[in-house]
């Protein structure tokens, strides 16, 4: 009998379709309820955590001497060789050693984003930087100079990340630019 | 010579004409926009946000890029259907409408003229309105057959195939309605449920909403609408009859189905939800056609909602109801309510 | 006037395109061009003020036996040499047909014996006529209304018949 009323049960719920109800209530819910897009790159900008391994960044000591020691660990790390670095010796205290790099280039392209550079470098000059916008319309952009690689980047690396900041959207001539404000950011909704 | 009334009403016709003409040209604009909308907050996205406020600009721009688009007829494809296809398929959706009323007679303020919203009323109104909208399977046929690619002429098949096994169906939940309002003009359909909530067709019990379920998935299945749109099944089919499609042909194809989507949506509310007439009595008054609007609104979302709902069902699936639940149960309900209309 | 215009211009389009039917190679252009003549045909209808007639012509004719008649076309595996083959050696008997009926046609023309008078009904009355083809069909013409659903019947049952047995010769196999 017990099964009887099962089935019984299961023609009832059929003939009032209370899975499809269901499913119904389901998705209306959705539809009324907030969406997860990010306004980006207009509003808001995802700013990811520090494990992000995005474009590469050499950095410098606290009075702006260069940490690179052009020792080319870091090049020899590379597992595509996309890393060239040309050592020169320089005394006026450009670097915090005698020597310096004089090239220290790397190209996007070839770049895996593995981190073994960073792992490598003996004195954590090179990091790989929350930088992620790496469209550009000719292939000038895809190597990366030591000059542009010194500029201090967007997101401080001391910035926790893993928010969603306010941004801006810059158009020029150059290029496109999305500058984000580190001050006001949110959560993640999800 | 005909005097000058007569004349002035043949103007008034072809107004009338042309300005539903307009409106049905006009309607597949906004209601792209909007099935984009509703499938992107369904699942939590924003859906088109960037052309204009909204997106609100992005049907022109989609029609811009149709307008555009080149125009290719495949090598070896059948010329002469191949072209006329979208047009059989465009056609009979704008004829329906010729028999559609959308209110009853309203007093233009000015002139002291009565205007009736509605361009004929025929006496064969449904049967005529059911023979239009199945002839709009021509062009899912022809156009999947001249097409030449297998795609196409399984979409085709298969249309073909749906559209006989649910015609009957939806025949039987029109009879149904015929026989709860004696008449077969749809002003005499809607004006049997004049009063209130109670009188309409719908809510009446048992056999009102067993008719409008009937009527609702068999004319699912015959707009190609998911959960039944094999024709154009994207999972096994690429796109189905209108897979050689491209350009301003493709675009009166989607036109075709969206007016076929507003002509259920609109039949629905005539034949079961009352039309016009107002739920229940209200102090003050409302224009009748705001009714008619915002329930034929609703039935329209009801079709967006679903099909983001719903996954596709298989052909077998699409087949077993058609001809094992909806068939059956039409007939016994024909006989339910034929004895309910004796004997109540 | 303009009803002898608008009949003369469906008439012409019908015996056009039922003449296409048989004389083009393709078999779904014969499909298309039939569903050209039926529509003109039901058009013919409404001039004869019988809206009911002229939807049911669509909705039966153009709209379930055509599809039917497409589906089978588009299943069928007809080759492109079967084309070639015109009016399948039946020329000479068809004309001679055509022939005796322009001649009876003509005869009756010319005798004034074609033009059936209306009927009972006047024009308002006819503008009902669904419920004056219902009438008539349930209470004088009830005997032949129930044979001919009779016969609709066992061909149905047939149809099944037919079909159960084929299926009861698979599972024994």
């Amino acid at each position: 009998m017990a099964e009887d009323k099962g089935s019984i049960l299961e023609l009832i719920k059929k003939v009032l379709f209370t899975d499809f109800v269901k499913g119904l209530t389901i998705t209306l819910g959705y539809n009324v309820s907030r969406s997860i897009t990010h306004k980006y790159p207009d509003e808001e900008k995802w700013v990811p955590y520090r494990r992000f391994r995005g474009v590469h960044t050499l950095n410098r000591t606290e009075d702006g001497r260069e940490l690179c020691v052009a020792c080319e660990l870091c090049s020899k790390a590379c597992p595509t060789q996309c890393i060239t670095v040309i050592p020169m010796e320089d005394d006026t205290g450009r670097g915090i050693a005698d020597r310096v790099a004089k090239v220290w280039k790397v190209d996007l392209v070839r770049c895996l984003y593995c981190g073994y550079c960073e792992d490598a470098c003996p004195t954590r000059a090179v990091r790989l930087s929350r930088e992620y916008e790496l469209a550009c319309t000719d292939l000038s952009c895809t190597v990366r100079q030591r000059e542009e690689l010194l500029k201090p980047v967007q997101v401080p690396e001391s910035f926790e990340g893993g928010v969603v900041a306010k941004s801006e959207f810059l158009r020029s001539k150059r290029g496109i630019k999305v500058k984000v404000d580190l001050s006001s950011t949110r959560k993640r909704p999800l | 010579m005909p005097d000058t009334s007569t004349i002035l009403e043949f103007i008034l016709i072809i107004v009338k004409a042309g300005a539903i003409a307009m409106v049905l040209f006009g309607l597949p604009l906004p209601l792209t926009w909007l099935e984009r909308k509703i499938a992107g907050h369904i699942q939590v996205r924003l859906g088109p946000w960037r052309v204009g406020p909204h997106g609100l600009l992005q049907p022109f721009a989609d029609m811009i890029k149709l307008l555009m688009k080149e125009d290719i007829i495949p090598y070896k494809a059948d010329k002469f259907l191949f072209v006329i296809a979208p047009l059989l398929a465009m056609v009979p959706a704008f004829a329906v409408f010729a028999a559609i009323p959308f209110g009853e007679k309203v007093l233009i303020p000015g002139l002291d003229y009565e205007l009736t919203l509605y361009l004929s009323d025929m006496n064969v109104g449904i049967l005529y309105i059911l023979a239009m909208s199945g002839l709009g399977i021509y062009g899912i046929i022809l156009g999947g057959w001249a097409s030449n690619s297998k795609y196409s002429l399984l979409g085709g098949l298969r249309s073909s195939a749906q559209m006989i096994s649910y015609e009957i169906a939806v025949s039987f939940a029109v009879i149904g309605v015929v026989m709860l309002s004696n008449s077969l003009s749809l002003l005499d359909i809607v004006r049997a449920q004049g009063g209130n909530l109670l009188h309409w067709n719908f809510l009446y019990l048992p056999v009102g909403p067993v008719w409008f379920f009937i009527f609702i998935i068999g004319s699912t299945a015959e707009i190609n609408r998911i959960p039944f749109d094999l024709p154009e099944d994207e999972g096994t089919l690429a796109a189905g009859f209108h897979t050689e499609y491209s350009g301003m042909k493709f675009a009166f194809f989607m036109l075709a189905e969206y007016i076929a989507m507003v002509t259920v949506s609109v039949l629905a509310v005539i034949l079961f939800f009352g039309g016009w007439n107002a739920p229940f009595s209200i102090p003050f008054p409302i224009p009748p056609i705001f009714w008619f609007v915002g329930k034929v609104a609703f039935f329209i979302y009801l079709f967006m909602w679903v099909r983001f709902t719903l996954p596709r069902y298989r052909y077998d699936q699409l087949m077993n109801i058609g001809w094992k639940i909806l068939l059956p149960l039409s007939l016994v309900t024909v006989l339910v309510t034929g004895l309910m209309r004796l004997y109540l | 006037m303009i009803e002898q215009f608008f009949f003369y211009m469906f008439a012409i389009v019908a015996v056009v395109t039922a003449v296409l039917v048989i004389s083009v190679r393709n078999p779904v252009h014969s499909a298309f061009y039939l569903i050209v003549c039926f529509l003109q045909v039901a058009a013919i209808f409404i001039l004869l003020r019988s809206p009911f007639l002229a939807a049911v012509q669509v909705f039966i004719y153009v709209g379930a036996i055509m599809v039917l008649f497409l589906f089978a076309v588009l299943v069928l595996d007809i080759g492109r040499e079967q084309f070639r083959e015109h009016f399948h050696g039946q020329t000479v008997t068809a004309l001679a047909a055509l022939l005796a009926l322009f001649v009876v046609m003509g005869i009756l023309l010319v005798s004034g014996k074609i033009t059936a008078p209306l009927g009972p009904f006047d024009e308002p009355a006819l503008m009902k006529n669904t419920e004056v083809i219902g009438k008539s069909l349930y209470t004088s013409y009830i005997f032949p209304f129930e044979i001919v659903s009779i016969l609709l019947l066992i061909a149905l049952i047939g149809a099944v018949v037919l079909v159960m047995r084929g299926q009861g010769k698979e599972s024994k196999d």
